[in-house]
């Protein structure tokens, strides 16, 4: 635990204090400006006060930043030039309050008016690029805001240089604003190879080949509620995936100038460093939860008499138009099933499980074009269902758990694209069709079910304790 | 008294009311000029708020407490079997293979691991433990699983495991309630409560979080772990018996006739619903619900209750002993409850508590019997479900409240007689499946004595966070307004667990 020596502790009112003489010389200067014609007259009299009291504001802003830079966090060249405006500021402050009482002419005080109002806006710029870094401002134009990608994309991870490539763009978005040019939080810097070695007031921050003597990889790892995990908990967090990267490069012996392919690489590793790699996104691209474009609000007339029937009805999530549908306690009898009708746009999941559902009651749903999942385990339903449900252009998921349809009617449904899973158990579909309808169904996932659990000797019998003792 | 005086005493006494009126009048609103400021402020800032939902949204009628509801986002799964060891299993004997912790078996505990730490019982120096059963890689995911889980090995390809679980906990009770409630004190809504509280039930004839117990005890922490909390008392949890009836006193008594049944009903929710005119207390409208839902119930429950009526090849698959009570049967029903839209089945099974100092209670006899009697119906549960179509929308969770140190338990100083390990919170396992979890992937990885997490370390807000998240809510936005602010499962932590979400 670094204890502030009572310098430092004042320096750190300086953020504070700073705003005193801003605000007040910013008022005098426009006083003055203001005065010089009659309306403002009156002002006048009060101006050689302000002056007195911006220019002591600034002496004490100056003091306290002078000690602030002391504590060495801060980059040199602009703490330098901010550190020289300040102290300018108060010293013409001072001036112009001493040539305000001898009464110099009026042109020159407002001459060096407005130059003490370009001055402390300068002075602040800079003062305010040194705390939040100097794209503070112009970063909030950026659309992207905080959420940037650590880590661009890389073509091929495994010819990509591990420092240039991944490495420091990921340390540049997440450590420099920090430690870098402008900033050196705890005296470290990140932006160099040099600075790295060097660490800083902590130690070193890399142990090539150790990670566990490694400052950088040890801050990381420290649980975010830790005064010392690093980034501060307030800022955007390393994922997984890049902490791994960051141990694995440390761990291979932090080296500079190789390639990822010239180091060691676990099974584990090489699949962490292939998300890295551009089009990673899109190799796992998951099918879609809802269809794409949104539709029109169904009509709750429907609605209110499908409830009535005892059907639940409900958006498939809050803000939806999509809804699902599930008959769990009601029989599905031909006058619900037409009700059902009025909610062909918006219906993706139906689930009929259970119920007696006749063949012409599925052809009846031909027009369901956004259903997704449809849930017809345990129907009555046969082979001349799947006319019908080869219509449905975007089912994903069919259950036709303990139907009667077969591999003849099954068939029927390979040309649905979309399809993923379809649940076979205790169907008519017979042992050895199996095979050619895996043949048939390449992409599609289909479960015939009737696993059985081994029965093991000691399923049913227990390990006694020994007769005596132990 | 003389009559002027009278009425000056009268005038006097007027003009001090009026006066204290008037004062009082203006001392409220002086007064109150800081509180209704910071009101007109917090609607201020509440209207700023993400997409415009207030947190303060409270998503109870009572009138219908547990019609279905949809959540803000796609949930993946619809409904969660979460079966609860208690107790503690012990991971370094399950899934968690330690090579190194072999050779410093009988070994003296070095005092880097004792330094600072708390145990429950162990004091002194103890000496370590090796795994005491022998394991082995399996599936094309290549997990380790030991030889006490000889069915569960063939599912570690449907399974991701947390090989870096921890919590603050080093008692039972508390650290049940913490995984439950989100919380190692009493009084916080339990997990079942507030899926159901958030999204109702499919089946108005059945509750919407059924609780089953096995292993001849209730959990340490006991019902505070299913309790409603702050939550209306609609959503607490509805234990049910295996063996019996599913619920005492389901059926009517002799001579009792359905419409009698009925009528008796009807009159006891005309006076509750007078009652209800005079107080306005939600609750009371939760107890008309409540006697609908058991009328109800008196028909359907023992229908799905009643495990018998399955054929006898899933009794021989779950392992079950129909008549009995025990965690197969528990394991046959929660199946059965989540096949006919129960929200939430809360699965409990007493007695992984191995510490060794006793030799039910110990890791070569008491925990192999314990595994003996769960590996075949959780094997059973997945495979089942997964033949019905089920496992893609029921999200199952196993575990412990915490895990089990890799030394061997010296009570007081003394070595137990038994083998068996004390109570450890820093690295234990934990096991989910279907729901949209990823399958055959390990999350997490321990040191090389499975003492603490190494990588991936995820604590009970975590799971709560990802186990709310597989169901369709951010849990940070998912409160409920109580004591003047919104309280949430995973309170002011929880992390949702991305990397095992498929």
């Amino acid at each position: 635990m670094v204890i502030l020596t009572i310098t430092e502790f004042i320096g750190r009112f300086h953020p504070v204090l700073v705003h005193l003489p801003i605000g007040i010389l910013l008022l005098g200067c426009f006083f003055q400006l203001l005065s010089s014609g009659n309306r403002f007259l009156t002002l006048k009299p009060a101006i050689p006060l302000i002056y007195l009291l911006g220019g002591i504001g600034a002496i004490f802003s100056s003091i306290t930043g002078y000690l602030l830079s002391q504590s060495g966090d801060y980059d040199g060249s602009l703490v330098q030039l901010h550190q020289w405006m300040g102290i300018s500021v108060a010293a013409i402050s001072m001036v112009v309050y001493v040539l305000f009482r001898i009464q110099v002419k009026e042109v020159y005080l407002n001459v060096i008016a407005v130059f003490l109002i370009l001055l402390t806006a300068l002075t602040g710029h800079y003062g305010g690029s040194l705390t939040h870094g100097s794209d503070y401002i112009s970063s909030a134009l950026k659309s992207d805001g905080g959420g940037k990608v650590a880590i661009p994309p890389v073509p091929n991870v495994q010819q990509a240089f591990v420092y240039k490539h991944m490495v420091q763009p990921l340390l540049q978005n997440r450590c420099y604003s920090c430690h870098g040019s402008e900033k050196q939080k705890g005296k470290l810097r990140l932006d160099t190879k040099d600075f790295i070695l060097k660490g800083g007031e902590a130690g070193a921050s890399l142990v090539a080949g150790n990670i566990e003597e490694s400052e950088l990889i040890k801050r990381l790892l420290l649980p975010p509620s830790n005064e010392d995990h690093m980034p501060p908990k307030e800022k955007p967090q390393l994922t997984e995936q890049e902490i791994e990267l960051l141990k694995w490069w440390v761990s291979e012996g932090a080296d500079f100038d190789k390639k990822t392919q010239d180091l060691k690489q676990t099974e584990k590793i090489k699949s962490t460093l292939l998300t890295f790699q551009e089009g990673a996104k899109a190799a796992t691209a998951k099918k879609l939860d809802l269809p794409e474009k949104e539709v029109s609000k169904a009509d709750a007339a429907v609605i209110a008499d499908l409830k009535k029937a005892g059907v639940v009805v409900i958006p498939v999530k809050g803000n939806s138009n999509y809804l699902s549908a599930s008959f769990v306690t009601v029989k599905a009898s031909p006058e619900v099933l037409k009700l059902l009708g009025g909610l062909d746009k918006q219906l993706v999941w139906l689930n009929l499980s259970n119920t007696a559902l006749s063949d012409a009651q599925i052809k009846s749903l031909s027009s369901f074009g956004a259903l997704m999942r449809i849930n017809l385990s345990r129907t009555p339903i046969t082979d001349a269902s799947a006319d019908g449900l080869v219509k449905l252009k975007n089912l994903q998921y069919i259950n036709l758990v303990g139907t009667k349809m077969t591999a003849k009617g099954l068939a029927k449904l390979a040309g649905l694209k979309e399809l993923s899973k379809v649940y076979l158990y205790q169907s008519g579909v017979k042992k050895e069709d199996q095979a050619g309808l895996k043949k048939l169904f390449k992409k599609v996932t289909l479960d015939f079910g009737d696993y059985t659990v081994p029965i093991l000797a000691q399923d049913t019998t227990e390990v006694k304790p020994p007769e005596a003792g132990k | 008294m003389t009559r002027d005086e009278l009425n000056a005493h009268r005038l006097v006494k007027e003009a001090q009311e009026t006066e204290l009126r008037a004062f009082t009048r203006r001392h409220f609103l002086k007064e109150s000029a800081m509180g209704l400021g910071a009101v007109a402020i917090g609607s201020l800032l509440a209207s700023c708020g993400l997409g415009g939902k207030s947190h303060n949204e409270i998503l109870y009628d009572p009138a219908h407490p547990l019609l279905p509801k949809s959540p803000p986002f796609i949930g993946k799964a619809k409904s969660v079997i979460y079966l609860h060891m208690a107790g503690a299993p012990s991971q370094l004997e399950l899934f968690d293979f330690k090579p190194e912790l072999m050779k410093m078996d009988g070994q003296d505990c070095p005092p880097s691991l004792l330094a600072g730490k708390k145990f429950a019982f162990i004091t002194g120096v103890p000496k370590m433990l090796g795994a005491q059963a022998k394991f082995a890689q399996h599936g094309e995911s290549r997990a380790w699983v030991s030889e006490n889980l000889p069915h569960f090995s063939t599912m570690v390809d449907e399974v991701s495991f947390l090989k870096a679980c921890s919590t603050d906990q080093f008692n039972h009770a508390p650290a049940q309630l913490l995984i439950h409630t989100g919380s190692p004190r009493l009084g916080r809504p339990s997990m079942g409560s507030w899926a159901t509280y958030g999204l109702g039930t499919e089946n108005q004839n059945l509750p919407g979080f059924v609780v089953l117990t096995s292993g001849g005890s209730f959990p340490d922490a006991g019902k505070s772990i299913w309790g409603s909390g702050f939550l209306p008392s609609v959503y607490q949890g509805v234990q049910c018996r295996s063996e019996g009836d599913p619920v005492l006193f389901i059926k009517d008594p002799h001579g009792m006739s359905r419409d009698l049944r009925k009528a008796s009903l009807d009159a006891i929710n005309a006076s509750n619903e007078q009652e209800y005119a005079n107080y306005n207390d939600p609750e009371i409208l939760s107890r008309i619900a409540q006697y609908e839902m058991a009328y109800r119930m008196q028909i359907s429950a023992p229908e799905v209750m009643n495990i018998n009526d399955e054929p006898q090849y899933i009794h021989d698959m779950y392992g079950t002993q129909p008549g009995k009570s025990c965690f197969a049967n528990n394991v046959l029903l929660a199946r059965k409850l989540v096949e006919k839209g129960v929200r939430f089945v809360q699965l409990f099974d007493w007695g992984w508590d191995a510490h060794g100092d006793g030799p039910n209670n110990s890791l070569n006899i008491g925990l192999k019997n314990k595994c003996r009697s769960t590996d075949k119906p959780i094997t059973a549960l997945l495979l089942d479900l997964k033949q019905r179509g089920l496992l893609d929308e029921t999200l199952v969770v196993w575990g412990g409240e915490f895990g089990r140190t890799p030394m061997m338990e010296n009570r007081n100083g003394v070595q137990n007689p038994y083998n068996g390990r004390d109570h450890h919170t820093e690295a234990f396992t934990m096991w989910m499946a279907g729901g949209g979890i990823k399958k055959g992937y390990t999350h997490g990885e321990t040191d090389e004595i499975g003492y603490s997490a190494l990588s991936g370390k995820v604590d009970p807000f975590d799971i709560q966070a990802t186990i709310l998240n597989q169901l369709g809510f951010d849990h940070e936005q998912f409160t409920y307004p109580f004591q003047g602010r919104p309280f949430r499962l995973t309170d002011v932590a929880g992390k949702v667990i991305r990397d095992i979400v498929a």
